[in-house]
């Protein structure tokens, strides 16, 4: 035993010296009003920040436009990704080919080819396809306000990469479970579209869940790179970056920190269903 | 074996374009792009290019302290962009290997000796997904400054690694976990000791794992580019996703986007050649773990 724990202790101490500090920062802020505008040290206020947030309408916009934009993207990269899977999950000619076409995009580092898709879809100085690239980005802007164009091109990035991770992912998925299990419900129906319904998707479920548990989990971070690259330029505020406004711009650590910590809950709720699918109790026993 | 008829495998055949062109359009369109002049880029036609160049690339690696030419009245500057390279090469190559020592090993003992409480602690782990990363720098950077590692990329190696160990110890461990007892006995017997049992039977065994996990370590950081930019301050320091950041776009749009090309290089060389691991890996995983 005494191995195991040892074995467990470089990835342990690494998480923990990484996370546990900061997350601890963050809950303890997030009952203070820390703030370097202040002349005094932190003083405990209590759940004042959550209660300020909730009554905050500029608040209930990010909650809005966060659960819109991972809801649309993670039912974009699921049909995608899906879809993909299908595609690539039977043998034909060129399957290799069409199999890294889709591997790419994920493959290629988003830290650089969001910089590269940001500045191609609003560039900065005149190219050859700069009037046309403008031109969209007014229509869209004009039709849903200032910055819609930018958020937009963030979010089909994020659908681009998406879908390709979640593609192979379920690819991999779809090879792990037995074929005679495909091949018995050729059988029983022959309408394709109900053999993916009643057993294409109840078998890759458990991959479903956890493809969309990360996609989740990682959604917002392209979000905060354009943020970043852009030095705040993204109007459409979600959760993550709205707390990024009030730390780094508006000095107020308190409401930042309850911002950021308001979607673990949801997120802890999602992950909870996840390990039912994923690591069943009964597993256990077995 | 079955013939379809021609309108399906048409339709087939047309589904798989559509899909190739989607996923690899816009890496073509950021290929062409680097490859062209500043005239052909202004006044050419956006999805091709008449006269490829390779001055962009050679500019990125020109010697610093040449005199670069100026943009109106903005003088270009040096990116020491070889410096940047090796950062990335030492910092993403480091950060794999100690994602998967320590993934291996937790995973293995997570798998294999199940300690008390194994699953839960399995969970932990994994739970630590859920951890907003949105301002988390802010206290990080406390932390760091604490042990003296401001500026110091060695920050990285620590950092990055926890944001694949989660998914890699899941997939290692759900592996580990069902690998027949017996595969690992028969050594046992033999008198070898559980390291050398481990290392001469089990790791070769799960080279297509070690390589998923390993694929997905990489395309994790590499997309990384918060981190970077935020604990990498001084240029000699940088990482290409941090240097870029750096850069005038106004000026020096070609040049970045040259840079971007070469980043992406290597690591989507690295990802095809094992892509068919990493399928096999992720299902090799799967089939254990579900």
């Amino acid at each position: 035993m005494v191995t195991a724990y040892l074995l467990l202790a470089p990835a342990t101490v690494l998480l923990l010296g990484v996370l546990a500090y900061p997350v601890g920062w963050e809950a303890w802020v997030s009952l203070t009003d820390l703030s370097p505008l202040n002349d005094h040290g932190p003083r405990f206020v209590g759940l004042e920040n959550y209660r300020h947030l909730f009554a905050d309408a500029e608040f209930w916009r990010a909650v809005g436009i966060t659960v819109g934009f991972a809801t649309i993207t993670t039912l974009a990269k699921l049909t995608l990704g899906v879809a993909f899977a299908l595609l690539l999950a039977r043998p034909f000619r060129g399957r290799t080919l069409v199999f890294l076409a889709i591997f790419l995009p994920w493959a290629y580092p988003a830290s650089v080819s969001v910089i590269g898709w940001y500045w191609t879809l609003s560039p900065p100085i005149p190219t050859a396809y700069s009037p046309f690239m403008g031109a969209l980005k007014y229509t869209v802007d004009g039709a849903l306000g200032g910055g819609a164009w930018a958020f937009l091109s963030v979010t089909l990035f994020n659908i681009w990469r998406g879908s390709s991770f979640i593609g192979v992912f379920l690819l991999a998925g779809i090879n792990a479970v037995p074929p005679e299990l495909f091949e018995c419900a050729l059988l029983e129906s022959r309408s394709a579209w109900r053999r993916f319904w009643l057993v294409t998707v109840p078998l890759l479920r458990p991959f479903l869940a956890l493809a969309v548990f990360l996609s989740l989990t990682t959604a917002f971070a392209d979000l905060a790179n354009v943020w970043l690259l852009t030095a705040g330029r993204v109007v459409f505020p979600v959760v993550g970056t709205q707390a990024y406004w009030l730390a780094i711009k508006g000095g107020q650590f308190g409401p930042a920190s309850a911002l950021s910590l308001m979607l673990t809950p949801l997120l802890l709720a999602g992950l909870a269903l996840l390990f039912r699918l994923f690591d069943p109790p009964a597993e256990a026993r077995a | 074996m079955n013939p379809r008829p021609w309108w399906r495998r048409a339709g087939h055949a047309s589904l798989l374009l559509v899909a190739t062109v989607y996923c690899v359009f816009p890496i073509y369109f950021m290929l062409v792009q680097s490859l062209k002049t500043a005239q052909e880029d202004v006044f050419g036609n956006p999805f091709i290019v008449t006269n490829p160049t390779l001055e962009n690339f050679e500019e990125l690696f020109e010697r610093k302290g040449q005199p670069r030419n100026f943009v109106g009245r903005a003088l270009r500057r040096d990116y020491p962009f070889f410096v940047w390279l090796e950062n990335t090469l030492v910092i993403f190559g480091g950060s794999v290997i100690v994602t998967l020592l320590a993934g291996v090993a937790a995973a293995y003992a997570l798998g294999r000796l199940r300690p008390p409480g194994f699953r839960w602690w399995r969970r932990a782990i994994f739970a630590t997904y859920v951890v907003p990363h949105t301002i988390l720098f802010v206290p990080l950077y406390q932390v760091v400054i604490r042990l003296d590692l401001d500026d110091n990329p060695l920050v990285l190696l620590l950092v990055y690694p926890t944001l694949a160990l989660p998914f890699c110890i899941w997939i290692l461990s759900a592996y580990f976990q069902n690998l027949p007892r017996e595969i690992e006995e028969s050594a046992l017997v033999e008198g070898a000791s559980r390291a050398v049992a481990f290392w001469r039977i089990v790791l070769p065994m799960s080279r297509p794992v070690l390589i998923a996990a390993g694929i997905f370590t990489l395309g994790t950081i590499a997309s990384d580019f918060m981190i970077a930019s935020v604990f990498l301050l001084s240029e000699h320091n940088q990482t290409i996703p941090a240097g870029l950041a750096t850069m005038e776009v106004a000026l020096d749009e070609l040049l970045a986007v040259a840079g971007i090309n070469l980043m992406a290089i290597p690591v989507v060389l690295l990802c095809a050649v094992f892509a068919r691991g990493y399928v096999r890996g992720l299902t090799a995983a799967m089939i254990e773990g579900a």
